[in-house]
């Protein structure tokens, strides 16, 4: 028994895993030229006001696939390096080829920063904003695998993007066309691209974390080692973008991998940001450290502010409570801090271990060797006059959307459009707006400033509207617009407000409903290439909403109505009919009177038979 | 009162409507729907389970050098004897045949049945081959004037070669049914993922592809009759599951120790599998930087004599899958080569059967075709239990409730389930020349079954909540119905009183009209005391 047992034990071990009695020992090797597919930066640039713009970006790439080999041949495997474990299999079991994911919160003031970092197409909507390429037979099986990839975002990402529904998935035509081309797995099918956004999301720490867990630095080394999300989210204006394709080079053959591209981006206040270090809760100062304009009445009761201080000596390390921990490890190229500072009055200063460095294009490159004194690296910004930044790049168009209108039972919107530059701008505008809102589309008009005769055909150059189903899809607009050179342009259209059914009403309905930004994507006169993108405002639209404890009030008033109507009837069905002499004589017979009577008359009966 | 009977018709009417039509009216209003189940039958089901289930195995049995033209025969009333012998939770009978030249041809690679050879040497014995279905038996001439050998080979085919079932389903053992706790339920598909955690965050490569493709693909075509397994591989970096924090003063750390350090939420989580189920590997190399001397409590493993000791422990996680903690600390930049990986995929692949069920304990599993083969057998059964099981839930949840719905999906779905049982259960009877594709088939509409089950237990209009509670509905309904019947029984009730009422009312005149005739006959007598008097 124990020598067949062997003997199938050797022969287990040869099918399955030959442990051959070898003499050397195991070992592992070193590879000095071994790196990963991983890239990131940390651009620095300050803006007017004292502003800070810090942009995060990070660039990952799988490991190449053969999308023609099933996962569950004997013979596949799949490999992950960098690149997150978490995302294939979601893109594989939703025929996703592509998604981008914008978690942005607060307002860029475009008036004074000028344009958008990477020129407004990593920047999203205020709340949330996903898109996607799904390959799929139909629009319906296309949906469906959307659904399912909203639903495993929402987990992943510990947001509300599973309340992405079929009232609001619009399937752009024009706008938000990617510049990477997406292969497609089986020609029987068909891409589709689908949109939805979430207005009223608030961003917060618990949608950071999961994104800096996607990196595999995981927040331990390099640049993820400075997200932190109280500094993060307490600025002006932020915005978290994550952008996945898949990509197949032609000269890879049938091989293809995914690309993944990751964006934090903050604007911060710098004095309001290193006041919050000193005064973690905010505090009057003392009246010998504020700052008064003596020029002006001063005195202990009167002080007229002067300017914010011109001159700035800050380090990153304070900005952000915690030093850079080394570069990523692992990378070819190694992390790369940049400042984009006008040279002339500003310096940007590398301190490693106390010593510091500076280079000509204020460009640092992190080394990957390990630092020992685990201080870590910090970079110093210094100016003499901070009101001296780099030329801000205006913006090609400034864009902003209003509701008019008032009462609750119709609305309207106003969009103006302000182009000052010599040029007409092209552009397409993109809306989707709830079903509840039910727009005129014969009601819109185009005014303009510069020539009362524009008619809405010199503007408008293609309409596509799809009209709102009640509670299955939102209303489409996208429009191809052409903007005057040095012309202001009025866009007005109205709108009827619908009446929600009692359980569709949010909590805290009497709010308002978040009504979604419009998309703006200017075009290249010749090429109609995208060459900058916007975002308005989103919208708070009031509906009527109910006084929510009406249906029981309601239920109990009409029933009470109803059981009055219906005793009274009943009563005169069923009681018995007297005359009002017959009444008064029961009313006699039956009082407290004619009893007494008839007691005495008792009594006085005894008394006779008692004589007697 | 003239109208009086008429009252009283009118009251009775409304009650009659009130009573016969209203009640019944609202009643069917505000009643949900509820497909009809076969509760009795599920009921019956879930208290004897396996009523009308006998397991039939044939084996067939081949003999080479003599030839015994009843041996089929007498094996047979050994095995039954031996059979019998124990108590059977599950009834199971092997059916011996004699093995023919048809056989031979249906006996393809695919499609393999149970064969014992009898084989003729100096001495007695037995062995199960490791990739066919055949047992071969050695006996003497010895054995065989003595008449030895039909309860040998007996005893060999009930003892060994179908010793799952001999042990799992008799009454002794616990339960044929419920799972160990090192196991995960079972389930057709399962993912496993390989992951290589290092404390640091330098660079680090594994030879993971050639290695997969060497030892794990035959392992995967071993077990793909039972489970598909989906692989995938990964490296993450400054994560050594917090192992650093154990690397403390004592250096005898036990697994108790270990189980309350090791920290394994980012591996669980932060995933996304279309399987149900998944199983992990990880390899865990510690921070260079927490402990540049390797952790003190690894003392290495040893895979066989021949072999020095290695750096690494392997520990099972119960039903999660396997933690491989090495000692040292990787360098920067290190390549793990094939040869360091191999003894690890081979004490995983071992530990991958223990956490599949396949076998218990620490045992080897010598004969892996025979094994998965009445492993089959025993899922198909705990597939049919499971489903029982879930069919019971969905009636006790439906009679718990008595206001819940239940779409007519469901009744749809329970009905479709139980045809797949008798399907299964014909086949398990019945198994015909018992090859590998009955058992497969088997198995296959076993785990459609479980599906079927679970899909009519979890309908979405039925478990979300959303019936509307008997409660709400009084609610809603009370200050409307309530005024109304008040308003109408006491009514009627009045009504009815009302003869009683008139009688007593009589009853007062005929004592007031005697009184006026006593004070009229008194006066003409003139008979009242003191009116002189006065």
């Amino acid at each position: 028994m124990t020598i067949i047992g062997t003997l199938a034990y050797c022969i287990l071990g040869t099918l399955l895993l030959c442990v051959a009695a070898e003499d050397e020992e195991p070992q592992i090797g070193v590879d000095d030229s071994l790196w990963y597919p991983y890239d990131e930066t940390l651009v620095l640039k300050p803006l007017p006001n004292n502003d800070l713009l810090v942009s995060f970006s990070f660039q990952l790439q799988s490991e190449p696939f053969n999308p023609a080999i099933s996962s569950m041949s004997f013979d596949a495997y799949e490999h992950y390096t960098t690149f997150p474990r978490a995302i294939p299999p979601l893109l594989e079991s939703t025929g996703t080829r592509q998604f981008h994911l914008r978690f942005t919160r607060g307002f860029w003031d475009a008036l004074s920063w000028g344009q958008l970092p990477h020129a407004g197409k990593q920047a999203g909507a205020s709340g949330v904003e996903l898109w996607s390429q799904v390959q799929a037979t139909d629009q319906e099986q296309a949906f469906l695998n959307w659904k399912k990839l909203a639903n495993s975002l929402s987990g992943l990402f510990c947001s509300s993007l599973n309340f992405i529904d079929e009232s609001r998935t619009t399937f752009p035509r024009q706008s938000y066309v990617s510049d990477i081309v997406s292969p497609l797995f089986n020609d029987t099918e068909k891409l589709y691209l689908m949109r939805a956004s979430l207005p009223n999301e608030p961003i917060c720490t618990e949608n950071l974390t999961p994104f800096i867990k996607l990196l595999p630095t995981r927040g331990k080394s390099g640049l993820t080692s400075l997200l932190d999300g109280h500094k993060l989210f307490d600025s002006l204006w932020n915005s978290i973008s994550l952008d996945i394709a898949t990509v197949c080079p032609e000269d890879e053959g049938s091989l293809c991998h995914y690309e993944m591209e990751a964006h934090v981006e903050m604007v911060a206040h710098v004095p309001s940001a290193l006041a919050r270090n000193e005064r973690p809760i905010p505090k009057p100062l003392d009246g010998n450290t504020l700052r008064c304009d003596t020029e002006k009445p001063f005195d202990s009761y009167q002080c007229f502010p002067l300017p914010e201080p011109s001159e700035a000596h800050f380090k990153l390390s304070q900005l952000f409570a915690r030093p850079i921990n080394n570069g990523n490890l692992f990378a070819n190229r190694p992390t790369r801090i940049c400042a984009d500072v006008d040279g002339s009055t500003w310096t940007a200063f590398l301190s490693v271990n106390d010593t510091i460095f500076s280079t000509h294009d204020n460009c640092f490159d992190l080394s990957n060797d390990q630092n020992e004194s685990d201080i870590g690296y910090d970079f110093i910004l210094e100016s003499t006059d901070t009101t001296r930044v780099t030329p801000i790049v205006p913006v090609p168009i400034h864009v902003s959307r209003s509701l008019t209108g008032n009462g609750q039972d119709r609305g309207g919107m106003r969009i103006v459009f302000h182009n000052d530059k010599d040029t007409a701008v092209k552009l397409i505008y993109f809306e989707s707006l709830p079903w509840f809102m039910r727009v005129y589309l014969s009601s819109l008009q185009i005014t303009s400033t510069i020539s009362p005769q524009l008619q809405e055909n010199d503007v408008i150059l293609d309409k596509y509207y799809l009209q709102a189903a009640d509670r299955l899809r939102p209303a489409h607009l996208e429009l191809t617009m052409l903007i005057p050179a040095n012309a202001d342009i009025v866009m007005t259209y109205q709108f009827d407000k619908a009446l929600l059914q009692f359980a569709e009403y949010p909590p805290d309905a009497n709010h308002g409903f978040e009504i979604d930004a419009a998309v703006i994507t200017v075009l290249s006169l010749e090429s109609s290439s995208a060459l900058y993108e916007l975002r308005t405002s989103t919208l708070l639209l009031s509906l009527s909403t109910p006084d929510f404890s009406m249906p029981y009030n309601v239920i109990i008033l009409t029933s009470t109505i109803m059981g009055l109507i219906f005793g009274m009837l009943y009563n005169l069905m069923v009681k018995r009919m007297v005359t009002v002499e017959e009444a008064d004589k029961i009313t006699f017979q039956s009082g407290l009177k004619y009893k007494l009577l008839k007691l005495k008359e008792k009594f006085l009966k005894n008394k006779k038979t008692k004589t007697d | 009162m003239s109208n009086a009977n008429l009252r009283k018709w009118v009251g009775f009417c409304f009650i009659a409507i009130y009573i016969f039509v209203g009640i019944p009216l609202w009643y069917k209003l505000t009643t949900v729907y509820r497909a009809p189940l076969p509760v009795k039958y599920i009921e019956s089901l879930q208290k004897n389970k396996f009523q009308d289930i006998h397991l039939v195995i044939p084996v067939y049995v081949r003999s080479d050098t003599y030839r015994f033209p009843d041996i089929h025969d007498a094996i047979q009333v050994q095995v039954n004897h031996l059979l019998n012998s124990q108590e059977q939770q599950i009834p199971w009978s092997l059916q011996v045949l004699p093995y023919n030249e048809s056989m031979q041809q249906a006996n393809s690679e695919d499609n393999q049945f149970h064969v014992v050879t009898l084989v003729l040497d100096d001495f007695i014995g037995y062995s199960s081959a490791y990739d066919t279905k055949e047992t071969i038996v050695y006996y003497d001439d010895a054995a065989v004037l003595s008449n030895d050998l039909p309860f040998f080979v007996a005893q060999t085919l009930v003892e060994h070669t179908f010793q799952l079932e001999w042990t799992h389903l008799n009454k002794t053992h616990e339960s044929a049914t419920t799972n160990n706790n090192v196991a995960i339920s079972y389930d057709p598909n399962i993912h496993l993922s390989i992951t290589l955690l290092s404390g640091d965050g330098n660079p680090v490569a594994w030879e993971i592809e050639p290695t997969l493709t060497d030892y794990f693909s035959p392992f995967r075509k071993l077990l793909s009759p039972l489970v598909n397994l989906t692989v995938d591989s990964s490296i993450v970096y400054h994560n050594d599951l917090n192992l650093h924090s154990l690397n403390g003063s004592y250096s005898n750390v036990t697994w108790f120790d270990l189980s309350h350090t090791i920290d394994l939420s980012e591996l669980s989580s932060m995933t996304y599998y279309p399987e149900d189920s998944a199983l992990n590997l990880a390899v865990v190399f510690p921070s260079a930087s927490s402990t540049p001397d390797g952790l003190a409590f690894i003392n290495g493993t040893r895979i066989s004599d021949g072999l020095s000791a290695l750096d690494w422990n392997s520990y099972l996680v119960p039903q999660w899958g396997v933690i491989i903690i090495n000692k040292m600390p990787l360098k920067p930049n290190s390549v793990i080569s094939e040869d360091y990986l191999e003894p690890m995929m081979y004490r995983f692949a071992s530990d991958i059967f223990q956490l599949l069920g396949l076998t218990e304990g620490s045992q080897d599993l010598l004969s892996p075709y025979i094994t998965i083969d009445s492993f089959k057998r025993l899922t198909t059964l705990q597939n049919l239990d499971k489903s029982v099981e879930t069919l019971w839930s969905l009636v006790k949840l439906t009679q718990q409730f008595q206001g819940m719905s239940i779409p007519h999906e469901v009744s749809d779905n329970v009905l479709e389930a139980l045809d797949l049982r008798f399907q299964i259960i014909d086949l398990l009877n019945d198994p015909g020349k018992g090859g590998d594709m009955v058992w497969n088939n088997a198995l296959h509409l076993s785990n459609e079954l479980v599906k079927l089950c679970e899909t009519a237990f979890f309908n979405g209009e039925m478990v979300q909540q959303n019936f509307f509670p008997q409660e709400h509905m009084i609610a809603v309904y009370l200050p409307l119905l309530g005024p109304i019947s008040a308003v109408m029984f006491f009514g009627f009730y009045n009504v009815m009183k009302e003869k009683d009422h008139k009688n007593e009312k009589n009853g007062i005149e005929r004592e007031v009209t005697e009184e006026k005739l006593e004070l009229k006959e008194a006066q003409n007598l003139h008979a009242i005391d003191g009116e002189n008097e006065l």
